[in-house]
């Protein structure tokens, strides 16, 4: 179960403060997938970095009785230096895991050759794309945050984390942010819109975009 | 979360961030990390050199390799923890996406390594120089030799911490680091004992905490030896200043940190 109580975030900005969400309360139950739809700078990424709690909120309560992933970004947290394996060994370590175990899965998902042992500086975005997904199913966790990660990988390999989250379905669940209510559909039946600090969820992914597209979710 | 385990979290991150940083202290350099002790040999044995070649006299008639080790050593045991923290949030930022990874544990992690790393070299420097060199006396008193360099070691640690946070408010104090170390290599006693200076300059040169740690190590080895000032207390008394000034700003800028 994640929970957020009464959550704020402002960021200061040259044009004044920016309050990206204010007062939000809601609860994400454990094993539901949800999609959160939103327009640029609606803080989407915000609200998941707040939920992973890489990012405090300014004010209210964010409580987490299950293991929830760090948000599955672009690339965000690979050392650019270290090679893909050197960077899975450290989150495994950071997460209490088995390193060869981890190493191993992630290797086999990812699917990268030799460039797993290569610096990730010489990656293309969709290979640390890749390598950020087969590292995060490497480590069990009941919640994945993703944010808009799949619209990087090829066609195949976004069937693959499809596939992937099917598998785990019993287990664990996605809180997915994106564009693309195709890809939304394909991974939740419900869906919140984030529009004005605060978030709404819907029962169906059809209302939610009724919504999104009215731009009356506030 | 009970506070046992938030501890073992941090100490689990700690652990991943020290054997991290052993791939990362060089690049990818071929040798590594062996730099990071090959390093300080090099600046024992360009001094050495330079005394022996040019026959400098050394005070109290001292082992010149002990003599520039017990200094060298000392000081690079301060000064390599205060440059590799107050660079440890500002060299590792994307690791702040892991949750469970804090700007702090970024500074205990450089800490608990270059504290190791050069207290190993100490070790290896006066080890083998007192088992391949007859000259060269046996440590004297190695509890005092210990007080010594965990004073360097905790002193260079504090300061690091405080320059690593006021870092994250303006990069002003990246560059004015440097200039502003640079005198601290010729006054923390690293070429000349205190008891050698007028009784004047000798007040004013202790003031300098990492001079005492230098003459703690020197009188700890040297039974020939007896510091006319050296203060475990003063160095604690700085080293508490430091460090309580250092965490209380964590405090007030982690969460301004930003995740780049």
């Amino acid at each position: 179960m994640i929970q957020l109580d009464h959550v704020y975030k402002t960021y200061g900005t040259i044009a004044g403060p920016n309050v990206v969400l204010n007062d939000v309360c809601v609860a994400f139950p454990d094993r539901e997938s949800i999609g959160i739809l939103g327009r640029n700078g609606a803080g989407k990424s915000t609200l998941l970095r707040i939920i992973s709690g890489v990012e405090k909120p300014d004010s209210g309560r964010v409580s987490l009785t299950s293991r929830v992933s760090w948000p599955l970004g672009f690339a965000g947290g690979f050392s650019v230096s270290l090679s893909g394996e050197e960077n899975c060994r450290f989150v495994a370590r950071i997460y209490g895991e088995s390193v060869d175990r981890v190493v191993a899965s992630a290797r086999d998902f990812a699917e990268l050759g030799d460039y797993f042992y290569m610096p990730v500086r010489t990656y293309s975005s969709g290979m640390r794309a890749r390598l950020a997904f087969g590292l995060s199913m490497a480590v069990d966790f009941d919640v994945y945050l993703v944010d808009e990660v799949t619209a990087v990988g090829d066609k195949q390999f976004q069937e693959k984390c499809r596939r992937a989250f099917a598998a785990r379905q019993e287990r664990s669940s996605v809180i997915i942010v994106s564009h693309s209510l195709s890809v939304i559909r394909s991974y939740c039946r419900r869906c919140a819109v984030l529009s004005h600090g605060g978030l709404r969820i819907f029962d169906s992914v059809k209302e939610a975009s009724r919504a999104y597209d009215a731009g009356a979710a506030a | 979360m009970s506070l046992a385990r938030g501890a073992f979290i941090q100490l689990q991150v700690v652990h991943a961030l020290v054997l991290r940083e052993t791939r990362t202290r060089f690049g990818e350099h071929q040798l590594g990390y062996l730099w990071a002790v090959l390093e300080p040999l090099m600046w024992v044995g360009t001094f050495w050199g330079l005394y022996e070649v040019t026959d400098h006299p050394v005070p109290h008639g001292m082992d010149t390799l002990a003599f520039l080790a017990t200094g060298v050593l000392t000081y690079e045991l301060f000064a390599k923890n205060v440059s590799r923290i107050s660079e440890a949030i500002n060299g590792n930022k994307p690791l702040l996406f892991y949750p469970q990874v804090q700007p702090i544990d970024l500074v205990w992690a450089r800490a608990a390594l270059e504290t190791a790393t050069l207290t190993a070299v100490f070790v290896i420097v006066m080890g083998a120089g007192a088992f391949f060199r007859a000259q060269m006396p046996r440590v004297n008193d190695v509890l005092v030799v210990m007080a010594g360099l965990l004073m360097a070691a905790l002193l260079g640690t504090s300061l690091g911490l405080l320059l690593c946070m006021l870092g994250t408010l303006s990069n002003l104090v990246e560059r004015l680091r440097g200039p502003l170390m640079r005198p601290l290599f010729w006054i923390s006693g690293l070429f000349f004992t205190v008891d050698a200076v007028p009784a004047g300059a000798q007040r004013a040169l202790l003031l300098n905490p990492v001079l005492h740690a230098v003459e703690l190590v020197r009188e700890g080895w040297f039974s020939s030896y007896e510091s006319p000032g050296a203060s475990v207390p003063y160095v604690l008394y700085f080293t508490l200043a430091l460090l309580t000034a250092g965490l209380l700003l964590e405090r007030l800028v982690r969460r301004k940190i930003e995740l780049s």
